[in-house]
């Protein structure tokens, strides 16, 4: 009997308890094994085996895995090494048996790769995550079931780093942990060998700094990571480490976002990118991380030069400065300072920052009210003058594209800007949209009514539909022509001819900028030889109406259909043509293009050469050519659709059809039509837009284009209503009755509050600079509710109103200025006393007037009042008071006689019904009636102004009295109205009142701002809890009002006002109305003493 | 100038109801103000001019004197004099009407410009009338209409205007303020002629003969004041004068470049709001090349 089925049958019967297969598993493993083993190690073997599956309840599952594995390692780890292995297993057994079944069964692979002497040091590493509950034991199990694979991508050192962070995440989430250790191998397996250890390593400060980022991390880690350049991963890992170990919580994130940034950028640059940040990074990790995030922004506007020298400045505010929170915000492009520093490196210009001029230049030429909008708000608007970069305008308003860098140079690009913009208004100017039906223009005469009438016989012949009666002269114009993509081609070309012409003409000094943008698009044009014949012409046509004719390419078989094009287009060069001139010469082009076939012509037939033109073609009389002659081309079978060729960029879209309509119908809108002239109906509207060329109606959906023209009419009836620019409501164009109602007449509620925003700037004590733009400030009137409150109040306060009105007449200069020819007064005037005594020697009856007196100069004081209108001021102040006072009440006065206590009780809720609980808003608004009556008797001008709202983008001013309005009826409506809103964004609603007293002309300004807490609002800080933030803006805000000549004054109702008043205020006054009812006794008495020195 | 020209000391003085325009001074008429003003004075009807500044205001009250200087000289020895007053606010009754003046222990009787206007039957014209006290301009009345008298209060006397007396003020509406704008009674006395910027070729002609540039920048710089003037009310409190206009025209004759001499002549001269200056310089650098 051999060895092996000696012990098989002296240790089978025992082992056959456990389950089906363990023998089978023994007998096969000793079968195996009793050649390669002794005898006496074979029968330790199988007594560890036994001992194994003895050893606690389920662990024969491991002497399973024992037997079946011991086979394959046993030539790897000898006799000896088999017995400690098991005693191990043994060891781990005792915490878990299924976790000593996953060792046992993964050590075969695992060996793999481990040494012999790591055995141990791995095993150890799964033991560390066993903590005796069944989810530890699951994770453990795990580990030595991935084991195998990940050993392959990293060695045991760094895997037992991983079990670090996985067992630090069993702290918060098993599941967790479970995750990340699954998905571990693939991760490191698709990372580099020397990306894996700083990987770990970001994985480590991302575990400490937030464990709920580490599932985020080992999810989207590796993919963020594939952005960045390979030779840079490690660097950049090891800069996202740092910077997490620094920051914390936001290190993910910040990771996240630069390795976006960095995806947007090429990857051969990652390197510079990535050195310059780990230059940043000892002083302030947060800045490196901003940059790389603002890196891909910078460079849409800087080139390598100049974004050495941007990021340069900014690494200088940190070292040099020190000042590693300005760093911050300048890499975060939250500061003036960068943006300042940006503005002045890069060549490209934006429209905001020349917005204002150029619309007063636009003014200058066309000498209309024009306002100049950005492209992209036309887009917004969606009337369909859909392309965002270029240029257009509507008769009112000249759109622009939001930037320019076109050349490298600064200057050039706003030269750009300039010859845009003269363009477009040349277009006002030199009546590009004036075109009247079938007048003569100065060179040509009118052929438009034949053309009609041919028109009209030629669709009846092909029994086409007849066209709608058209709306404009421009659509009539078009109407006669079939393809109305031709017509709207050529008529733009010529026209545009003509407007350049005079541009060129009127304007000496645009012209070198106008020749240089024509350049520029010349060169630029596409290749002619491969349009269609029609198609060619066209842009022949054009080229020679960007004045390069060298560049015409024109088959020199049909050389004479050209001729005649150039001819024709001659004549709108000359000084005084018209639009009218342009019309007609766009129909003989029409003529002339109508003949050649659009067909794309075949290289190799000589026929088809392509030749510049000949002199003869270029110094060609103007004159109208007779029409289409030339050799005659047969239509073929491959005639392709027309296609116009790309407008040039600096001539933008040219809408003739549209702007006449929208010009109609504001006159509509406005009442003042010519008479002759119906409204126009909204099928009318419908059928010139389906059939106008200038809409790109296919972009819309298919099916919807009912829907859409429906939406495009609406848009452009409020833009007929509403000319941009001008958008005060008084110099509406509606009539005056309905101007009565007036705006925000609220009553209704018909009309939509009309809300003007202003952008301002917020101070960052942290970074020591402004914020740029930060905030925006919608002005809206107030509400109007009755002017009941008014009089309410003024009844209520008869006394104190009398009083103070009183007062305040008292403050009233009795005159003006030096006064002269006086009986008596302070000082002799020369000249009178001669006269005096000259006309008394003379005999003449002397005037005894020879006096001067100085008064007191004339007093000229603008004082506007800040409401803070925040939820706060909802607070009732009896509930406050009663909270004191409870005790008093209730306990003593009423000595336990329940009788009297609810006598007191139901006369108090008697009163509250009688009398609603007064809240701060309420004392506002009752010294707003108070100070608006003493202001009044003194003749201060006055303006009154709430504010509110919730984050920087969206805070509410509210006008109760605007500084320029006198006092009425409206005024009165909106005190009534203020009512708490929500946030306390101080400083931009004060540099809004600033900008307001700023712009009113007075000698004496003041400014008081009535608040009743804190300044606080979201995002007005680092976090929910800082106030530093908030304080610090506010108090700069003050100091911006003092720098501008203005006394900002603060009264507060909060009794902890002091805490920060102090810090907010420095040598500001401020006051703290300690008792809030005596808020309206106190705003006057407080204003007196402010506005009379 | 005159006969009466006292040459001492190397300077010309001059009594002021011997000034006469003898040289014709350039003026471009616009519309029929020449007729106007001609048939006014046959009537004797006081006129007042009304424009903003540097339309020519003044220019068209020389030019008319010389003109009827030149006409009536015929028949009157020595013409229509001209003399000019300037308003200001500390201008008084006895400034205009007259004094006496001690002369070692006498005193002596000084006639005030607009008694001496009425004794020579000179055009006397005030110019800027609304910058003068109110009481002054009450003064002219009985001057201005059948009367033809002018109160010499001082002295108890009236004085009768003489046959080519008439009375001519100017006055600027742009100025317009609650304070500075003329009494009914006193505009109700005066038929009005309106000066407005002239147009854009007249204006050309009128830079051209004054500066001496060349027409292609005369005409420029009329695009010029045209341009501005559409700026008016919208950042621009009053439109450049075509004096300002001919200043920089004479800067540029005199040699410096068109975009220089606007720069000073037009742009700065105008406004001191940077963005609006910025604005017009656009306007000029797209005019001028240079």
């Amino acid at each position: 009997m051999t060895l092996s089925s000696d012990l098989s049958i002296r240790y089978g019967p025992e082992l056959r308890g456990f389950g089906a297969s363990l023998p089978d598993d023994f007998s096969s493993a000793l079968s195996a094994l009793e050649s390669r083993m002794g005898a006496e190690d074979l029968e330790r073997w199988a007594k560890d085996g036994v001992a194994l599956a003895n050893h606690s309840l389920r662990s024969w599952e491991a002497a399973a895995e024992y037997f079946r594995a011991s086979p394959q390692i046993v030539d790897r780890l000898g006799a000896d090494g088999v017995h400690a292995w098991v005693e191990t297993a043994m060891r781990l057994a005792a915490s878990s048996s299924l976790m000593a079944a996953a060792f046992l069964k993964a050590t075969p692979d695992a060996l793999g790769i481990l040494k012999t002497e790591e055995l141990e040091t791995w095993a150890g590493q799964g033991e560390r995550l066993c903590r005796g509950n069944w989810k530890s034991i699951a994770l453990a199990a795990l580990y030595f079931q991935v084991s195998p694979s990940l050993l392959r991508s990293l060695p045991l050192g760094s895997v037992g780093r991983l079990v670090d962070i996985v067992d630090q995440l069993t702290e918060r989430s098993y599941e967790l942990a479970n995750t990340c250790l699954e998905s571990s191998p693939t991760i490191f397996a698709g990372l580099a060998e020397d990306d894996r250890e700083p990987f770990l390593r970001f994985a480590r400060a991302v575990t400490r700094a937030s464990w709920a980022d580490t599932r985020l991390y080992f999810d989207r880690g590796p993919r963020l990571l594939e952005h960045v350049s390979a030779d840079q991963r490690a660097a950049f890992l090891d800069l996202s480490a740092r910077v997490t170990t620094e920051v914390g919580r936001q290190g993910f994130p910040l990771f996240a976002d630069a390795a976006d940034a960095l995806s947007r950028i090429a990857l051969e640059d990652h390197s510079d990118l990535l050195d310059f940040a780990s230059r940043l990074a000892p002083g302030s990790p947060t800045s490196a991380m901003e940059y790389l995030k603002s890196a891909p922004f910078m460079r849409t506007r800087l080139n390598d030069q100049q974004m050495e020298q941007w990021r340069e400045a900014g690494l200088e505010i940190l070292l040099a400065e020190r000042n590693p929170e300005g760093a911050e915000a300048f890499f975060r492009l939250e500061s003036t300072r960068a943006e300042e520093m940006m503005r002045a490196l890069s060549s490209r210009v934006e429209l905001a920052s020349i917005n204002s001029m150029l619309r007063m230049y636009a003014k200058a030429l066309s000498g209309e009210p024009v306002s100049v909008l950005s492209a992209e708000d036309l887009v917004d608007q969606n009337i369909g003058w859909v392309t965002e970069s270029s240029a257009t305008t509507e008769g009112s308003a000249i759109y622009l594209p939001p930037f320019v860098s076109t050349f490298e140079e600064q200057d050039a690009n706003f030269q750009v800007y300039k010859v845009f913009t003269t363009h477009q208004t040349a277009r006002m100017e030199f009546g590009s949209f004036r075109y009247r039906w079938n007048r003569d223009g100065v060179f040509t005469p009118a052929t438009m009514a034949a053309r009609e009438t041919t028109a009209k016989e030629r669709r009846t012949t092909a029994q086409q539909k007849e066209r709608a009666e058209a709306v404009t002269s421009i659509q009539r114009f078009f109407n006669c022509f079939d393809d109305r993509t031709l017509i709207a081609g050529l008529f733009t070309i010529v026209e545009d001819t003509r407007v350049d012409s005079y541009v060129s003409r009127e304007y000496g000094g645009i012209r070198r900028w106008l020749r240089r943008l024509q350049e520029w698009e010349a060169e630029r044009r596409p290749k002619v030889e491969e349009m269609a014949l029609r198609t060619a012409f066209v842009e022949n046509l054009l080229r020679e109406s960007l004045g390069r004719p060298d560049t015409i390419r024109w088959p020199v078989a049909f050389r004479e259909y050209l001729a005649q094009g150039l001819q024709a287009l001659k004549i709108v060069e000359q000084e005084t043509a018209s639009v009218q001139d342009s019309a007609e010469v766009a129909a003989t082009l029409y003529d002339i293009a109508t003949a050649i076939p659009n067909i794309v012509a075949p290289l190799s037939d000589g026929k088809y050469e392509w030749d510049g033109p000949t002199e003869e073609m270029l110094s060609l009389q103007p004159g109208m050519p007779s029409g289409a002659e030339g050799p005659d081309m047969q239509p073929s079978d491959q005639e392709m659709q027309f296609e116009n060729p790309p407008q040039p960029e600096f001539r933008g879209d040219f809408k003739p059809e549209l702007v006449q309509l929208l010009a109609r119908l504001k006159n509509q809108v406005e009442g003042d039509q010519d008479g002759a002239m119906a409204p126009l109906t909204k099928e009318q509207i419908m059928e010139m837009l389906e059939n106008s060329v200038e809409l790109s109606i296919a972009e819309w959906a298919e099916g919807d284009i009912d829907q859409s023209l429906g939406m495009f009419l609406e848009n452009m009836e409020q833009a007929a209503q509403q000319a941009p620019g001008d958008k005060k409501p008084d110099d509406d164009q509606k009539g005056g009755q309905q101007q009565e109602g007036g705006k925000g007449d609220g009553g209704d509620g018909e009309l939509p509050i009309e809300i003007e925003w202003s952008y301002y700037d917020e101070w960052d004590f942290r970074a020591g600079d402004y914020r740029p733009r930060w905030t925006r400030v919608g002005e809206r009137y107030g509400k109007e509710e009755d002017s009941e409150f008014y009089e309410e109040t003024l009844r209520k306060y008869h006394g104190l109103v009398m009083e103070t009105r009183k007062q305040f007449e008292m403050m009233r200069p009795e005159a003006f200025k030096k006064i002269k020819r006086l009986e008596d007064g302070e000082e002799l005037d020369l000249d009178l006393a001669i006269e005096f005594s000259i006309d008394k020697k003379a005999g003449v009856g002397p005037s005894a007037r020879i006096y001067n007196r100085r008064n007191k100069l004339e007093r000229d004081v603008a004082v506007a009042f800040l409401l803070d209108m925040s939820a706060s001021t909802d607070e009732e102040i009896e509930k406050q008071r009663v909270k004191h006072d409870a005790s008093d009440d209730a306990d003593d006065n009423f000595d336990g006689d329940p009788r009297r206590y609810f006598q007191w009780l139901a006369a108090r809720r008697a009163k509250a019904m009688v009398e609603p609980p007064k809240r701060i808003i309420d004392l506002e608004k009752e010294s707003t009636v108070l100070i608006v009556e003493a202001l009044e008797a003194i003749g201060d001008s006055y303006g009154i102004y709430g504010f509110s709202g919730y984050g920087r983008e969206n805070v509410e001013f509210h006008v109760i009295k605007d500084l320029k309005e006198q006092k009425d009826d409206h005024v009165l409506k909106r005190i009534g109205s203020i009512e708490p809103i929500r946030s306390t964004r101080m400083g931009p609603a004060i540099r809004h009142t600033i900008h307001k007293l700023d712009e009113y002309d007075a000698k004496v300004k003041i400014l008081i701002l009535v608040s009743d807490g804190r300044p606080q609002d979201h995002g007005y800080g680092r976090d929910r809890t800082e106030k530093e933030y908030a304080v610090h803006d506010t108090k700069q805000a003050l100091n911006e009002a003092k720098r501008l000549g203005i006394t900002p004054f603060l009264i507060t109702v909060d009794k902890e006002g002091h805490d920060y008043l102090k810090q907010m205020c420095d040598d500001i006054g401020y006051e703290v109305v300690d008792d809030i009812e005596s808020l309206p006794r106190r705003l006057p008495t407080l204003y007196r003493h402010l506005a009379a020195d | 100038m005159t006969a009466l020209t006292i040459e001492a000391a190397g300077f010309k003085q001059i009594a002021v109801e011997d000034f006469r325009i003898t040289d014709e001074p350039y003026y471009l008429p616009i519309k029929d103000e020449v007729e106007l003003f001609e048939t006014a004075y046959e009537r004797r009807i006081p006129v007042l001019l009304k424009g903003p500044t540097g339309a020519g205001k003044t220019r068209f009250v020389e030019y008319m004197s010389w003109r009827l200087h030149n006409r009536d000289a015929r028949s009157h020895e020595e013409g229509v004099p001209l003399i000019t007053v300037a308003c200001h606010e500390d201008l008084t009754a006895s400034d205009l009407v007259g004094r006496y003046l001690l002369e070692g222990d006498e005193t002596r009787w000084i006639d005030g410009p607009i008694s001496r206007a009425a004794k020579v039957g000179a055009i006397c014209y005030l110019d800027e009338i609304v910058e003068a006290r109110k009481d002054t301009t009450v003064l002219i009345h009985p001057l201005t209409d059948y009367r033809r008298l002018l109160p010499v209060e001082k002295r108890g006397e009236l004085l009768e205007a003489a046959d080519g007396f008439l009375l001519v003020m100017s006055y600027n509406p742009g100025y317009q303020s609650a304070l500075k704008d003329l009494k009914h009674s006193t505009r109700q006395r005066f038929i009005a002629i309106e000066f407005g910027y002239p147009p854009r070729d007249a204006e050309a002609e009128i830079i051209q003969v004054e500066s001496g540039v060349d027409p292609a920048i005369a005409q420029d710089l009329a695009k010029l004041a045209e341009k501005v003037r559409n700026l008016k009310e919208h950042g621009l409190g009053e439109g450049v004068s075509t004096r300002l206009l001919v200043y920089a025209g004479k800067l540029i004759a005199g040699g410096i470049s068109p975009r220089r001499a606007c720069q000073v002549g037009v742009v700065w001269a105008l406004t001191d709001d940077a963005e609006v200056q910025r604005s017009i310089e656009e306007v000029v650098t797209s005019i001028f090349d240079e």
